[in-house]
């Protein structure tokens, strides 16, 4: 008990003696971990946007003018049976007219020169929500206009892409960013750890020549190291949820963006754990690194 | 009788400077043996080599039986539990209580509480420091402090004792103390190496003598010949 009680207790004893370096590792370890959270924060949400964006997906399939009401009925229940389509809802030509009308009632007049009703049936098609990425209904896209009675299929596929390619641009960035910032902390935690060894050289020495074996010598630093990284990536959380009310506030309160405040979250607790474990982990390395090249821990 | 350390045909260059060269010898069991010789004589490095701090370039040296040469790196710890060391500089923790740096290599071996708390209190007692276990090593006198040094070197019970100029920095009389205390601890059965260059040492031990001079050791010509003993 009093052996797996020690490395604890020398762990501590060393955050004590040397107070001022791992305050400042932890202060350090924080924003570097924050800026990477600012990244990550901005991907989830963009992400979840997207996501919500996708849901509110229509693909509208107009049908030709010379489609009987036949092939419309076949058309439908060809597109009801198909696993990719969640709805499809028939819009007579007399509807889309009437509802051309009610959405813009100060241009009606422009249809009455037309004679006859000039606006296509269609089928207003929601897919299936497995098959709501840009790729997928690109894809479906494309093979319903090839169907039978299929005039024209639109969608708004130009913000689709744009916003794929705007979260695979933060998701990259995030990646880059993080792996920077990453060896950023473990650098820090490492020096950290080296300053420790450096100032108890002298009882690492001792514990070898009574024979301590690697491991009991190390544990302390690799504690040591994982706790800094749990307070540095928990501190971290804490600078970006003010960070993150901060901004929500202030958005509601310009209101130019309103609602925005309301779309936006901050990161369930799963993603909390994760962060605060990879702050564990890369406190973990850091001492790893520390103690490969001090040569510690050796016999 | 059985022997407890062997060294055939030891040799250990730095920068190819020998500073043990062919040294063959044999300490058996709950012997005392000096090591005597000037400084860079080559008895540091001697007992260096017996507690797996270094390794011989040329020959073998068996502890216990065991080839202490052919040891591996994570086998070393184990080596150094069954061998209590002594430093001339004494080597203590100055944040830590006398009890504290007494109990350490209890701690590091997994001792219990009961036991550590039993055998530190033991070990204290026969150097003669019960009553200053709660005291930090810098508040104890140079004589006190190699006491201390002495009782965390024989707290588990080692077969054998190394001491490396425990007395280079003690008084005369503070020397015949630890002299004697080396003695005690030898007639518990425990095999007692010292090496010193002090020639008041020899006089009060009067046991068997190992001198080197330059890596070479001059006094043991063959193997298994005692001297003084």
């Amino acid at each position: 008990m009093r052996r797996l009680f020690y490395p604890v207790r020398e762990a501590w004893a060393n955050m004590r003696t040397n107070r001022t370096t791992t305050v400042v590792a932890i202060l350090t370890t924080a924003f570097t971990l924050a800026c990477v959270g600012i990244f990550l924060l901005l991907y989830v949400n963009l992400r979840s946007a997207a996501a919500w964006l996708q849901e509110d997906i229509k693909i509208i399939v107009y049908l030709d003018d010379r489609t009987t009401r036949e092939g419309a009925q076949e058309l439908e229940s060809k597109l009801k049976a198909d696993r990719m389509v969640a709805t499809a809802l028939f819009i007579s030509k007399e509807q889309a007219l009437g509802e051309f009308r009610a959405q813009f009632p100060s241009d009606s007049h422009l249809l009455e020169g037309l004679g006859e009703n000039p606006l296509p049936a269609s089928f207003v098609v929601t897919l299936a929500p497995s098959f709501r990425s840009p790729d997928a209904v690109t894809r479906w896209a494309e093979r319903a206009r090839t169907m039978t009675g299929v005039a024209k299929v639109d969608y708004n596929q130009e913000w689709i892409d744009a916003l794929a390619g705007l979260i695979r641009y933060i998701e990259l960035a995030a990646i880059g960013v993080g792996v920077i910032l990453s060896a950023a902390a473990v650098t820090i935690i490492g020096n950290t750890i080296r300053l420790a060894l450096f100032s108890r050289r002298e009882e690492i020495e001792i514990l070898r020549l009574i024979g301590a074996t690697r491991a009991f010598i190390q544990i302390p630093y690799f504690l040591e190291g994982a706790v800094l990284g749990v307070f540095g990536s928990a501190l971290s959380l804490g600078i970006l949820k003010f960070g993150f009310e901060l901004f929500r506030q202030q958005v509601g309160a310009a209101g130019r963006f309103q609602g925005i405040e309301n779309m936006v979250s901050f990161f369930p607790l799963s993603i909390c754990l994760a962060f605060v474990l990879v702050g564990m982990g890369l406190g973990f390395a850091g001492s790893v690194v520390s103690l490969r090249r001090f040569g510690e821990g050796r016999a | 009788m059985d022997t407890m350390i062997q060294l055939i045909h030891v040799s250990k260059y730095y920068n190819r400077r020998a500073a043990l060269s062919d040294v063959t010898l044999e300490i058996e069991k709950g012997e005392f043996v000096l090591l005597m010789g000037p400084s860079g004589a080559g008895k540091s490095t001697l007992l260096h080599l017996l507690i797996g701090e270094e390794q011989p370039d040329e020959g073998q040296i068996f502890v216990q039986g065991k080839n202490v040469s052919k040891l591996k790196q994570s086998e070393v710890p184990y080596l150094r539990r069954k061998v209590g060391s002594v430093f001339q500089d004494f080597r203590l923790l100055p944040k830590k209580s006398v009890f504290e740096n007494v109990a350490l290599p209890l701690i590091v071996q997994g001792a219990s509480a009961t036991d550590i708390r039993r055998k530190v209190t033991e070990a204290l007692r026969a150097v003669g420091l019960e009553l200053k276990k709660d005291q930090p090593p810098n508040s104890l006198s140079t004589g006190e402090r190699q006491r201390v040094c002495i009782a965390r070197a024989i707290v588990n019970g080692p077969i054998v004792l190394l001491a490396d100029e425990p007395t280079g920095n003690l008084d005369p009389e503070r020397t015949a103390e630890i002299i004697e205390l080396f003695k005690l601890i030898n007639a518990r059965g425990t095999t007692v190496i010292v090496a010193t260059h002090d020639p008041l040492v020899m006089t009060q031990v009067n046991r068997r003598v190992v001198t080197l001079a330059q890596g070479v050791m001059v006094s043991e010509p063959r193997l298994g010949e005692r001297v003084g003993v």
